[in-house]
C-alpha cells in the first residue's frame, strides 16, 4: 500500500478559486437548458449608432448571467434531481458574445485579440472548415440563413431557461433593450429539446453525454469544486482525473483566456492560455453554427449502407440502426458501442454514472464512486484498432480519450476539448427516432424515412450547435479540420466522421468513407456523398468578462 | 500466412533494381535490423518480454490486421517549447549539430559551432524552402520522408552502432554513380561526387562519430543549406523506426509497479522516444496497446516512413483556381509518398507564397506541413488466445518545469528531481492497485546495466 505523501500524490495540484462574478455562466459551468433562444444584433450603419451600442452593452451586463449564479442555479437542479423534488426555477440565464465587426464598433482593441479565424470570421473560414465551396450548393456561405458574407452578426445573445414561456418572456425583455437602444434584430431562432426524446438531436441519438469538467473551485472551500467529483479516493489515479466516471477534467484555461491551461501533465497545470488584450481575461470564444440535419436522407443511407453490408461475410444483420450506432460510437440512448457492441442498453445510456466510462486502448474496470453506485454493466474491452467501435465514429474521432493521436500523447486530447451549450431547432420529424424506425422495420411496415423530404422550412430541423473554447484555431477548427474532416486522422484505420464530418478536398465531389471491421476482423467500407448535414449560419464571437462589458465594451 | 518473401526497399523505390545484390542486400539490412533490435531488447528486458517479430523470420499464424498509425509532420517539439509563431520560423531553419536535443533558449545564436548543420523536424518529414532571389516569396517547398539509410545502402554502407544497441554496420553492392545522379535529379546538377563524401570523421560534442571520414555524409551541403535529399534530423531513421517498434511491444511497469498505459507516460518512463514529439509518443503507445491485447506486433513491408497525403482542404490560390496542381509527388505512391513538391505552375502566374490556407498567406514551410500526414504501418497478428508476456520495469523517466510547464525534459531515474521541478505521470496506469511492490533503488540497481545510452537511435541523451 501506498504511504500518506504517495497518496497525496494522485490529488492534482491544486485547483484555482476563479471569478466566479466575473465570468459569464455559458463558460463555466456552461447553460445546459431544455429551452433557448438566439437573438443576434446588428448596430445599425449610422451616426451614433456605435455610442448607443456602448451605453446598451454597459447596460446589458446587468442582465448577464455570471458564473456563480449559473453553478447555482446548476446545484439547485442537480439538488431538486437527487431529492426528487420540484426545483425552484429562477430567471433564464442569459449571455452575450460578439463577433470581431460587432466589437471593433466598440473598441479599436478587437483587432488586437489574437485569432486570425476570430477576425476574417466563420463565413471567411468556411471553406477551411470543409462546407461547399460551389456557391450552388446549399452549405455555401452565400446561402446561409445568418452569417453569411456581409449579414455578419455584431453580437449574438443567448436567453436558456427551463420552460418556453420563461424564455420568450425574458427574450421579450431584452427586444424591449434592444428596441430601445435603436439596435436591429437582425435574427432570431428557439431551440427547444425534443418533446418526444428529450436530450436526443434530430436523428434520433442522446446527445451531450461527453462534456470536460473544468477543473476550479468556486470559492476558498478546498472541497467547493465547480465540476463535482463522484470518484472515490481509493480509485487511483482515476479519482484525479476524472468528474463523472470517464468526464476529463480540463485545465481552465482549455475553456477560459488568461486561466492554466494544460501541460503534458493532465495533474499538473500549464502555462496559462494568453490574454492579450488585457481585457480578454475571463473571457472565452464562442462558435455558433447552425447545422440542418436531413433526418429521411440520413436515415435512408443507413438502410441502403445496412443492407449492402448485411450481404457481406462478418457483416450479417448489420441494421440501420446499428450501423448508425457504429458510426457515432455510441446507440440511440447514448450506450457506449465499446461496452456495448451488439445491441443498444437502454439502462445503460440513461446512467450517467456509467454511460461514459471506457477506454479505448485498454479494459476498463468498475470504479469505486462515492455514492456507492456500482457499474455492473459489461465493461468495455482493449479496442486500439477500432474493431468494435470503428476510429472513423464521431465520438472516438472527435475525443481520443486514452489513445495517443496523430498529435502525440493524450495531452493532445485535452487541449482539444470543447464545451458545447447547444441545442436542437425544429420540430422532431414524425416518428423521427431511431427507435421507432427499428419498430417500424420489425413489422415489416414502409420505411416512414425514405419518403421525400421538403426543402421548406416547416421541415427545418437541426441542431444549434454553440461551443466554448478558449482557441477557435486549436479547439473547434482542429477537431472539424484535422479530425472530423481527415480521413487519417487521429488514427487509422479510420475515413472520415460520417456522421458530421464535411469534405471538400479537391476532385473528391464530398465523398466521405470509413471502415469499419466484420465479425471475422474482415474490412468494408461505407461510402457515401450524401450530405445529410448542412451549414446553414453562424459565427465566431467573443464572450467578454463581467468586467469588460461594463469597463470597457461598455457604458458612455 | 507465411513467411514474407523480402523485404523491399521503402515506397518499392526502384533504384536498387538495377544493382546486382543491392535488393538482396536490402533485405538481408532490414531483417538483421528487426533481429538486432529484437535481440537487444530481449537482453534487457528478458527473453520473454517481446511480441515483436521479424517477419521474414516468424510467422506467427494469426489474422493480421493493419493498422497505419499516422501523425502531423510539423514539429511538436518546437511548438511546445516555443509557441506556434516561433516555432514556424525556427522550423524552416537549419540547426547546428550541437543543439540537437539541447532546445536552447535562442536557437538563433549558432556562435562557436562545428558548422554541422541539421533540420530540426523531428517528425520522420522534412522540408526545404526555396525562395526567390529577394527572399521573399516562396518558389517551392520540398518534403521529403525518405530515410537516410536508403542513401548510404545506395553508397555502400550504412554504419552501424557499438554503442548499445549494437547494430552491425551493414555493407551493400552501391552504385555511388547512380547516387550522384539522384542528386542531380533531385537536387541540382551542380552536385559533384566529393560533395557527398566526409573529408574527415564529424563527430557530436562527446566525441561519438556520426559520421566516418570517406562515407557518405548526410549533413552534406546539397542535403542542407543548398537543398534537401533525404531525412537528416538525428532521430528521423528507419533503424530508430525498426528499435521504437520493438521496444514499445514490451509491457512496461512504472517504479511503483503499475501497468503503463498512457502515451506520454509509457514513452516517458519507457525511454522509447521523444516524448514532445507527434511522433514517438503515438507510435509507441498505438503498438503497446496491440501487444498489450496480446497481439504478435510488426511492421508492413516495405517498411518505411510515408507521407500519407496532404490535406488542401481551406486553401485558396489568387485566381480562384484549384490547388491540386500545386502538389506533385515526385518520389513514391499516394499513400507512400517519399518526395513531394508544393510549386505553382509557371503559368499560372504567381508562387507559393501567394497561396492562403484558411486565409492566410504561406509564408513558411511549416504551415504546409501542418496540412501534412505522416504515417507508417504496424501489423497486428492476432491469435485466437492471446499471447501472455512478462512486463518490464522501466529505465527512465522525465520530470516538468513547473515554471514553464511546456514540455517535459528527461532525467535519468537514478538521478534527483532537480529542484523547482516536479516529476510527471506520476501513477499513471491502469488504476489497478500495483502489480509488485518495488522501491525506486530496486529497479535502478536491477536495471542498471541495461541503462542505455540511445542517442544515436532515438536522439536524445540521458
Amino acid at each position: 500500500m501506498m504511504d500518506d505523501r504517495e497518496h497525496e500524490s494522485f490529488q492534482a495540484a491544486h485547483e484555482p478559486v476563479l471569478p466566479m462574478a466575473d465570468i459569464q455562466g455559458i463558460i463555466v459551468p456552461g447553460f445546459l437548458k431544455q429551452h433557448h433562444t438566439l437573438i443576434g444584433v446588428c448596430a445599425p450603419d449610422r451616426k451614433g449608432a456605435n455610442a448607443e451600442f456602448r451605453r446598451f452593452i454597459g447596460e446589458f451586463a446587468e442582465e448577464v448571467t455570471t458564473a456563480l449564479e449559473a453553478l447555482k442555479d446548476r446545484r439547485n437542479r442537480r439538488a431538486a434531481k437527487q431529492n426528487r423534488a420540484e426545483r425552484i426555477s429562477i430567471r433564464p440565464l442569459v449571455a452575450i458574445a460578439f463577433s470581431h465587426v460587432g466589437l471593433l464598433k466598440v473598441t479599436m482593441g478587437a483587432s488586437s485579440l489574437p485569432s486570425d479565424a476570430f477576425r476574417q470570421g466563420l463565413s471567411a473560414r468556411s471553406g477551411y472548415l470543409g462546407d461547399p465551396s460551389n456557391p450552388e450548393s446549399p452549405g455555401h456561405p452565400g446561402k446561409w440563413k445568418i452569417g453569411g458574407p456581409g449579414h455578419e452578426l455584431d453580437a449574438l445573445i443567448v436567453v436558456a431557461g427551463d420552460t418556453r414561456d420563461q424564455v420568450d418572456a425574458r427574450a421579450d425583455d431584452v427586444q424591449r433593450m434592444l428596441d430601445g437602444a435603436r439596435l436591429k434584430v437582425a435574427y432570431q431562432e428557439k431551440g427547444d429539446v425534443r418533446d418526444d426524446f428529450p436530450g436526443r438531436e434530430h436523428f434520433g441519438f442522446s446527445d451531450g453525454i461527453s462534456q470536460p469538467g473544468i477543473r476550479g473551485r468556486a470559492s476558498d472551500d478546498p472541497g467547493d469544486f465547480i465540476t463535482p467529483r463522484h470518484i472515490a479516493r481509493e480509485a487511483e489515479p482515476a479519482h484525479a482525473q476524472f468528474g463523472y466516471p470517464g468526464q476529463d477534467l480540463v485545465w481552465p484555461g482549455v475553456l477560459l483566456l488568461g486561466q492554466p491551461a494544460s501541460s503534458p501533465d493532465p495533474l499538473i497545470p500549464g502555462i496559462p492560455s494568453s490574454a492579450v488584450p488585457n481585457w480578454s481575461q475571463n473571457g472565452s470564444y464562442l462558435v455558433f453554427r447552425r447545422l440542418r440535419q436531413h433526418v429521411p436522407l440520413f436515415w435512408k443511407t443507413m438502410e441502403s449502407e445496412a443492407n449492402r453490408l448485411s450481404k457481406l461475410p462478418g457483416f450479417e444483420g448489420t441494421t440501420a440502426q446499428k450501423l448508425a450506432a457504429h458510426l457515432v460510437g455510441r446507440w440511440p440512448s447514448g450506450a457506449p458501442v465499446n461496452r456495448s457492441p451488439l445491441n443498444d442498453d437502454e439502462a445503460l445510456g440513461n446512467e450517467p454514472l456509467a454511460n461514459n466510462h471506457f477506454r479505448f486502448d485498454s479494459d476498463a474496470k468498475a470504479l469505486p464512486l462515492t455514492s456507492g453506485f456500482e457499474d455492473k454493466y459489461p465493461q468495455s474491452k482493449a479496442d486500439p484498432a477500432g474493431i468494435t467501435c470503428p476510429w472513423a465514429a464521431h465520438i472516438r474521432k472527435v475525443n481520443t480519450r486514452d489513445s495517443a493521436s496523430d498529435t502525440g500523447g493524450r495531452d493532445s486530447t485535452y487541449i482539444r476539448r470543447i464545451l458545447r451549450v447547444g441545442i436542437p431547432y425544429g420540430k422532431p420529424l414524425a416518428d423521427g427516432d431511431a427507435d421507432v424506425k427499428s419498430e417500424k422495420d420489425k413489422k415489416g411496415e414502409e420505411d416512414p424515412y425514405v419518403k421525400t423530404e421538403s426543402q421548406s422550412d416547416k421541415d427545418d430541423r437541426g441542431l444549434l450547435f454553440l461551443s466554448i473554447q478558449a482557441s477557435i484555431e486549436d479547439q473547434f477548427e482542429f477537431l472539424v479540420t484535422r479530425w472530423m474532416g481527415d480521413p487519417s486522422r487521429p488514427k487509422m484505420p479510420a475515413g472520415h466522421d460520417i456522421l458530421v464530418g464535411q469534405n471538400d478536398a479537391p476532385g473528391e465531389h464530398r465523398e466521405r468513407r470509413c471502415v469499419l471491421f466484420g465479425s471475422g476482423l474482415q474490412q468494408a467500407t461505407v461510402t457515401t456523398n450524401a450530405q445529410w448535414i448542412v451549414p446553414t449560419g453562424g459565427g465566431y464571437f467573443f464572450v467578454p468578462s463581467l468586467s469588460a462589458l461594463r469597463e470597457v465594451l461598455g457604458g458612455t | 500466412m507465411a513467411l514474407l518473401a523480402r523485404y523491399d526497399a521503402p515506397a518499392f523505390l526502384p533504384d536498387f533494381d538495377s544493382i546486382p545484390g543491392q535488393v538482396e542486400a536490402w533485405n538481408k539490412a532490414v531483417s538483421a535490423w528487426f533481429d538486432q533490435n529484437i535481440a537487444d531488447d530481449k537482453d534487457a528486458f528478458g527473453r520473454d518480454t517481446l511480441l515483436y517479430y521479424n517477419a521474414a523470420t516468424f510467422d506467427p499464424g494469426g489474422v493480421e490486421v493493419e493498422q497505419e498509425i499516422t501523425w502531423n509532420a510539423f514539429p511538436k517539439e518546437l511548438l511546445r517549447r516555443y509557441g506556434r509563431e516561433r516555432a514556424l520560423v525556427l522550423a524552416d531553419r537549419l540547426w547546428p549539430i550541437e543543439s540537437f536535443g539541447v532546445y536552447p533558449s535562442d536557437p538563433d545564436n549558432t556562435n562557436g559551432t562545428m558548422g554541422v548543420l541539421y533540420r530540426p523536424q523531428e517528425e520522420y518529414c522534412e522540408w526545404h524552402v526555396v525562395r526567390g532571389p529577394d527572399l521573399g516569396k516562396i518558389l517551392r517547398i520540398i518534403f521529403t520522408s525518405e530515410p537516410p539509410e536508403y542513401w548510404q545502402a545506395l553508397f555502400g554502407l550504412v554504419p552501424g552502432s557499438k554503442m548499445p544497441p549494437v547494430i552491425d554496420d551493414q555493407h551493400f553492392p552501391g552504385d555511388r554513380d547512380k547516387l550522384l545522379h539522384l542528386y542531380h535529379e533531385l537536387v541540382s546538377y551542380d552536385v559533384r561526387q566529393p560533395d557527398l563524401i566526409a573529408v574527415d570523421d564529424i563527430k557530436d560534442e562527446d566525441g561519438e562519430i556520426l559520421v566516418r571520414k570517406g562515407q557518405y555524409n548526410i549533413y552534406n551541403k546539397w542535403n542542407t543549406t543548398l537543398g534537401i535529399a533525404h531525412l537528416n534530423s538525428p532521430p528521423n531513421s528507419l533503424v530508430a523506426e525498426i528499435k521504437l517498434g520493438a521496444d514499445a511491444s514490451i509491457r512496461y511497469l512504472n517504479p511503483q509497479g503499475y501497468l503503463l498505459v498512457e502515451p506520454e507516460a509509457l514513452i516517458c518512463y519507457a525511454g522509447y522516444g521523444g516524448a514532445n514529439r507527434n511522433s514517438d509518443p503515438t507510435i509507441g503507445a498505438s503498438v503497446n496497446a496491440l501487444a498489450r491485447t496480446g497481439a504478435y506486433v510488426t511492421l508492413r513491408n516495405p517498411v518505411g516512413l510515408y507521407m500519407d497525403h496532404i490535406d488542401l482542404s481551406g486553401w485558396e490560390a489568387p485566381d480562384q483556381g484549384s490547388v491540386s496542381d500545386c502538389v506533385r509527388i515526385i518520389r513514391g505512391r499516394p499513400g507512400m509518398v517519399e518526395r513531394m513538391v508544393v510549386e505553382v505552375p509557371p503559368a499560372r502566374g504567381f508562387a507559393v507564397s501567394d497561396l492562403m490556407i484558411a486565409g492566410v498567406p504561406i509564408r513558411y514551410g511549416g504551415q504546409v506541413a501542418e496540412c501534412i500526414t505522416v504515417k507508417l504501418t504496424g501489423i497486428a497478428n492476432i491469435l485466437p488466445k492471446p499471447i501472455s508476456r512478462n512486463s518490464a520495469l522501466t529505465a527512465a523517466h522525465r520530470m516538468l518545469d513547473p515554471r514553464w510547464p511546456v514540455a517535459v525534459n528527461k532525467l535519468k531515474l537514478t538521478d534527483p528531481i532537480p529542484a523547482g521541478s516536479v516529476e510527471a505521470f506520476l501513477f499513471q496506469g491502469t488504476g489497478d492497485a500495483p502489480a509488485l511492490a518495488v522501491r525506486t533503488e530496486d529497479i535502478a540497481k536491477r536495471l542498471q546495466p541495461a541503462v542505455r545510452l540511445k542517442r544515436a537511435r532515438y536522439g536524445f541523451r540521458f
